[in-house]
C-alpha cells in the first residue's frame, strides 16, 4: 500500500494528535511511515499542515497533485491545500454542509473526478462539550464513509493506547460518533 | 524478522535523543528554540527508560549549553548539545575555540536548520558555521539516518578529538518515521579531568600549534570520508548519464521520491553526501567528470557546491538554476529538474499545479491566518496596557510567544535574543545625543531575560540610559513547547533546582525601581506605566523602570481561569468601530459580516475578562 494524507488546519485544532494517530497505524500495519509536522510560532493560531505518507517513500513532504487524502479540520485552510489533492483523490472537509464550499472551486473538483464530503464535525465536537475533539471526529468520519483503506478497530486501538488517561473515554465516544456519521454517508454514497 | 526489533515511529528530534543515548552518552544540554526543542525531553523519556543516570540540563543559553558539554567531554565523558540555528550564534564563541583546543570524550554539537524560514529570524546554514569553525559535519536525510549518524558522530569526534556537527533541517527534526532503534550502549567512564594548560589554557603562540593540529586533523577526516560508503554513496543507472545530481539532507530524500515517481531513476545518477565538510573532494570530482552536467540540490546554501574546485559542468545556484533563499519544498525540487531536463533535451516533466486553480483560491479572499497569541494571553493585556499608557513610545521587544505583540502594534523591533533591552538603551542614547528624551518601552519574556537579559540591563543601568522594561513574565518558555526556565526552579527532569527569582536579578542589575503586578489589571498597569515613566524623566534619582507583569501561561496552566471565570458579552452599544479587532486582537472576538458589529466566539473565550478594557464604547460587559 502507497498512500499519501495532508492534513490541515489551524494551530490547536489537535492535528498533530490526528497525525499521531495515523502515523501509529501505519507502524501497526508493518507500513514504513513518513511524515511531516509544523511545530513553533504556526502552533498560536496559524496554519498547520502535516503531510503523511505510508508505504514504500523516503521524503516527509507530499508534492502538490499527489496527495490521496486531502483531511481539512477548517474551511478555510481546505482551500489552501486543495492543490495537493491529485486528480481522483479525496476531500473530508469540516464544514456544516458542502453548500458552504465555493461553487466554482467545487465545480473544479468534480472536473478532476476529486470526491468531496462534509461533516460538521466542530459542531458534533460543541454538543458533546468538547470543542477539542472536532479532529477525533472528524478522523472517525473519515474511516465510517469506507473511503480510507484501514480498520476502526485498529484506529480505535491506537486513539486509546495514545490518548492521555484523562481523555480516553472522551476521544474513543468522539471516534464512535464521527464513525457513525461516517457510515450513514457512506449509506447515502 | 521484523517483530524481534524494536521499531517505532519516532519524530526526527526524537530519533536523535534516541541516537545520542544509544552512543552511551553521559552529558547533554540545550537550550529551547523550534526546531530543536523536542530533542532534550526525548533524552529524559529514553534515560528513565533505560533507568540510565545522564546528566540532562535545560541551559540559560546556548553558550552554556556548550560550555557545560565541552567541559564534561574534557573529562572524558561524552557529550551532547542541542539547539536551533541561530543559537549557534550564541555558542559560536565556544564553537570556533574548541575546534583548536578539541575534546576527549565525544562532543556532538546538534544545530537544528529552519529553511523557509518557518519559526527563526534567519536561514543560516549551520554547515557553513561548521565549515568556518573548522568542525565536520553530519548531514542526515531523515530520522533513522539523524539516529545513526549521532553515534557516528560521536565515534568520529573520539577517533579525532574533534567537537562535530550534526545538521537536522527542520524537515527531519519535525519528520515522522518509523525508526528501527538499537541497543543502548553503557559507557562507564569516570570524570578524568588531565590538566594540559598548552592545551586547555592556549596563549595565541599554543593556537597556532592547534591550529595547526586542526587542519592536519581535518585532511585525516577527509580522507576517511572519501572512503566512506555509509554517508556518501551513488544511487541511478549504474552506468554513464548525461546528467548526475549531487545532494544531500532532505532534499535528497524528496529528490529520491520524485525521481521514483516520474521513472527518472534510469537516466539519472545521484550522488548523495552526508558528510559535507569536510567534503570528499576526489569522490565529487570522479562523480562530476563522468557526468555533462551535476545539478547541484542542497539545503539551505550553496555549501557543498562551494567547496567544488572545477565547477564548470556545475549548474546550481552559481547558474540560477536553485533559489538563493526559501525552503527546496518538492515542489521547488521538482521544478528545477523540470527545467534542468528541458534544458539537456532529456526528457519533459508535466505541471502538477494547475495555476486555473491558483487563480480561482486567491479569489477568493481568505483570511491570511497569521499566529496570534492565544485567548486569555496575559501578554496581551500587558501590550494592551502600555499601547494605551504610552502610545506614543518606541517598543523594542524580542524573541518568544509576544514577538505576536506585532500585531498589536506594540512592537517595533525585534532582532535576535537580548536586543529588546540593548536597543532600548542604543535607542535612548542616540535620541539623548540630540537631547531628546522619547519614551522607550521594551518587552522581553522571562526565559529570554535569563538567557541574555543580564548582561544588556546592567550595561544599560551603568551607562545612564532611561527606558521602561516590561518583564512579560509567564513563569514558563512557552512559544517552544513549556520548558522550564530559571525563575520556576525546576529542571529538565522535573526535580527540585534553586530558583532564580527575577526581582533580586534585576535588582542585582543596579535597577532600583521595580514592581510587580498581574497584567490582568489593565487599569493598574497603565498607571503603573506611566509612574515608571516620570521615574525615566526625573533627572536625579531617575532611571531605568522595571515592571515584571507575572501571569502565568494559560496553555501550560489552563486550570488558573476556571478558578476566577468572568463572563462578558457585547451589547448593542458596539458601534462596529474595530478597536479591539485591531488593537486587542483576541481571537474570540469575531466580525460579524452582516452585523457590522463585534461578537464573542464562544468556543474560543476562556472568560479572562480581560477585554472588558478593550471596547471604548464599553459594549463589552461582564454577564
Amino acid at each position: 500500500m502507497r498512500i499519501q494524507m495532508i492534513l490541515a488546519g489551524i494551530g490547536g485544532q489537535g492535528i498533530l494528535f490526528a497525525s499521531k494517530i495515523l502515523t501509529e497505524l501505519g507502524l501497526k500495519l508493518g507500513l514504513d511511515v513518513m511524515g511531516s509536522e509544523t511545530h513553533g510560532m504556526s502552533q498560536r493560531g496559524g496554519s498547520v499542515i502535516a503531510h503523511l505518507k505510508l508505504g514504500d517513500f523516503q521524503s516527509p513532504m507530499i508534492r502538490t497533485g499527489t496527495a490521496d487524502i486531502l483531511l481539512a479540520f477548517d474551511g478555510s485552510e481546505a482551500y489552501k491545500s486543495l492543490k495537493f489533492v491529485k486528480k481522483n483523490g479525496l476531500c473530508i472537509l469540516n464544514l456544516k454542509s458542502i453548500a458552504l464550499f465555493d461553487k466554482a472551486v467545487l465545480n473544479y473538483l468534480r472536473k478532476n473526478e476529486i470526491t468531496v464530503l462534509a461533516y460538521d464535525a466542530s459542531g458534533k465536537a460543541q454538543e458533546i462539550g468538547s470543542v477539542r475533539s472536532a479532529n477525533i471526529i472528524l478522523l472517525g468520519f473519515s474511516l465510517g464513509t469506507g473511503q480510507l483503506p484501514f480498520k476502526a478497530g485498529d484506529v480505535r486501538g491506537i486513539i486509546g493506547s495514545l490518548s492521555k488517561e484523562k481523555d480516553r473515554d472522551l476521544n474513543l465516544k468522539a471516534f464512535e460518533m464521527g464513525l457513525w456519521a461516517g457510515e450513514q454517508e457512506k449509506i447515502d454514497f | 524478522m521484523r517483530r524481534e526489533k524494536d521499531i517505532r515511529v519516532l519524530l526526527g528530534n526524537v530519533a536523535i535523543a534516541r541516537g545520542i543515548i544509544e552512543a552511551g552518552c553521559h552529558v547533554v544540554t540545550s537550550y529551547p528554540g523550534t526546531p530543536s526543542s523536542e530533542i532534550l525531553p526525548a533524552v529524559v523519556e529514553f534515560k528513565r527508560e533505560s533507568n540510565l543516570d545522564t546528566y540532562i540540563e535545560w541551559s540559560a543559553n546556548e553558550k552554556v549549553a556548550f560550555d557545560n558539554a565541552l567541559a564534561a567531554s574534557m573529562t572524558g565523558k561524552r557529550a551532547a548539545v542541542a539547539m536551533k540555528q541561530v543559537g549557534l550564534n550564541v555558542a559560536s564563541d565556544s564553537l570556533m575555540s574548541s575546534a583548536y583546543t578539541g575534546v576527549i570524550g565525544g562532543l556532538v554539537i546538534i544545530s537544528c536548520d529552519d529553511p523557509g524560514p518557518q519559526s527563526s529570524q534567519t536561514e543560516q546554514d549551520s554547515r557553513f558555521f561548521a565549515m568556518f569553525a573548522k568542525v565536520p559535519v553530519f548531514d542526515p536525510a531523515t530520522p533513522q539516518e539523524a539516529m545513526e549518524m549521532v553515534r557516528a558522530a560521536f565515534e568520529l569526534s573520539e577517533d579525532f578529538q574533534i567537537p562535530v556537527l550534526l545538521r537536522p533541517t527542520v524537515r527531519v527534526s519535525h519528520a515522522r518515521q518509523n525508526v528501527t532503534l538499537a541497543p543502548v550502549e553503557k559507557l562507564e567512564r569516570a570524570a578524568n579531568f588531565k590538566k594540559d594548560p598548552e592545551r586547555w589554557a592556549a596563549t595565541p603562540r599554543y593556537r597556532l600549534i592547534l591550529h595547526k593540529k586542526l587542519n592536519e586533523s581535518l585532511t585525516r577526516i577527509q580522507e576517511r570520508f572519501e572512503h566512506d560508503t555509509q554517508w556518501n554513496y551513488e544511487v541511478g543507472t549504474g552506468q554513464e548519464a548525461v546528467l548526475g545530481i549531487i545532494t544531500g539532507s532532505v532534499s535528497f530524500s524528496i529528490l529520491m521520491d520524485i525521481l521514483e515517481e516520474k521513472n527518472l531513476k534510469s537516466i539519472i545518477n545521484v550522488l548523495k553526501i552526508g558528510t559535507p565538510f569536510p567534503l570528499p573532494q576526489k569522490r565529487v570530482a570522479d562523480f562530476t567528470a563522468r557526468h555533462n552536467k551535476v545539478l547541484m540540490i542542497e539545503e539551505t546554501d550553496a555549501v557543498i557546491e562551494s567547496q567544488i574546485i572545477d565547477k564548470s559542468r556545475l549548474v546550481g545556484r552559481n547558474t540560477g538554476h536553485v533559489p538563493l533563499q526559501g525552503e527546496l519544498t518538492p515542489d521547488v525540487i521538482y521544478s528545477i529538474l523540470a527545467d534542468v531536463l528541458q534544458e539537456l533535451e532529456l526528457t519533459h516533466l508535466d505541471k502538477t499545479t494547475d495555476p486555473h486553480l491558483d487563480v480561482m483560491i486567491e479569489d477568493l479572499n481568505l483570511p491570511v491566518r497569521r499566529p496570534t497569541l492565544c485567548a486569555g494571553c496575559p501578554e496581551r493585556a500587558a501590550f494592551y496596557a502600555i499601547k494605551k499608557a504610552l502610545p506614543k513610545a518606541i517598543y523594542t521587544s524580542d524573541i518568544g510567544c509576544y514577538t505576536l505583540g506585532l500585531n498589536l502594534k506594540a512592537v517595533d523591533t525585534v532582532l535576535d535574543m537580548g536586543a529588546g533591552i540593548t536597543f532600548a538603551s542604543g535607542f535612548y542614547q542616540a535620541y539623548s545625543q540630540d537631547n531628546k528624551d522619547i519614551p522607550i518601552v521594551a518587552t522581553m519574556g522571562d526565559s529570554t531575560f535569563y538567557h541574555s537579559g543580564t548582561s544588556s540591563l546592567l550595561n544599560a543601568v551603568y551607562n545612564d540610559a532611561r527606558f521602561i522594561l516590561v518583564i512579560l513574565d509567564n513563569e514558563i518558555t512557552a512559544m517552544t513547547g513549556m520548558q522550564p526556565t530559571p525563575g520556576l526552579g525546576i529542571t529538565a527532569e522535573g526535580k527540585k533546582g534553586n530558583p532564580i527569582p527575577l526581582p533580586e536579578l534585576i535588582r542585582g542589575c543596579g535597577v532600583q525601581w521595580i514592581k510587580t503586578i498581574d497584567p490582568y489589571d489593565v487599569s493598574g498597569l497603565i498607571k503603573l506605566l506611566k509612574e515608571a515613566r516620570d521615574y525615566n524623566l526625573q533627572d536625579k534619582g531617575g532611571g531605568i523602570a522595571v515592571i515584571i507583569a507575572k501571569h502565568a501561561c494559560l496553555i501550560r496552566y489552563p486550570e488558573l481561569l476556571q478558578k476566577k471565570p468572568v463572563k462578558v458579552k457585547i451589547t448593542d452599544e458596539c458601534t462596529g468601530c474595530r478597536h479591539c479587532l485591531e488593537f486587542f486582537e483576541c481571537p474570540a472576538l469575531v466580525w460579524n459580516q452582516k452585523k457590522e458589529k463585534v461578537e464573542i466566539d464562544r468556543l474560543l473565550c476562556v472568560d479572562c475578562g480581560v477585554c472588558l478594557n478593550a471596547c471604548p464604547s464599553e459594549a463589552i460587559v461582564q454577564i
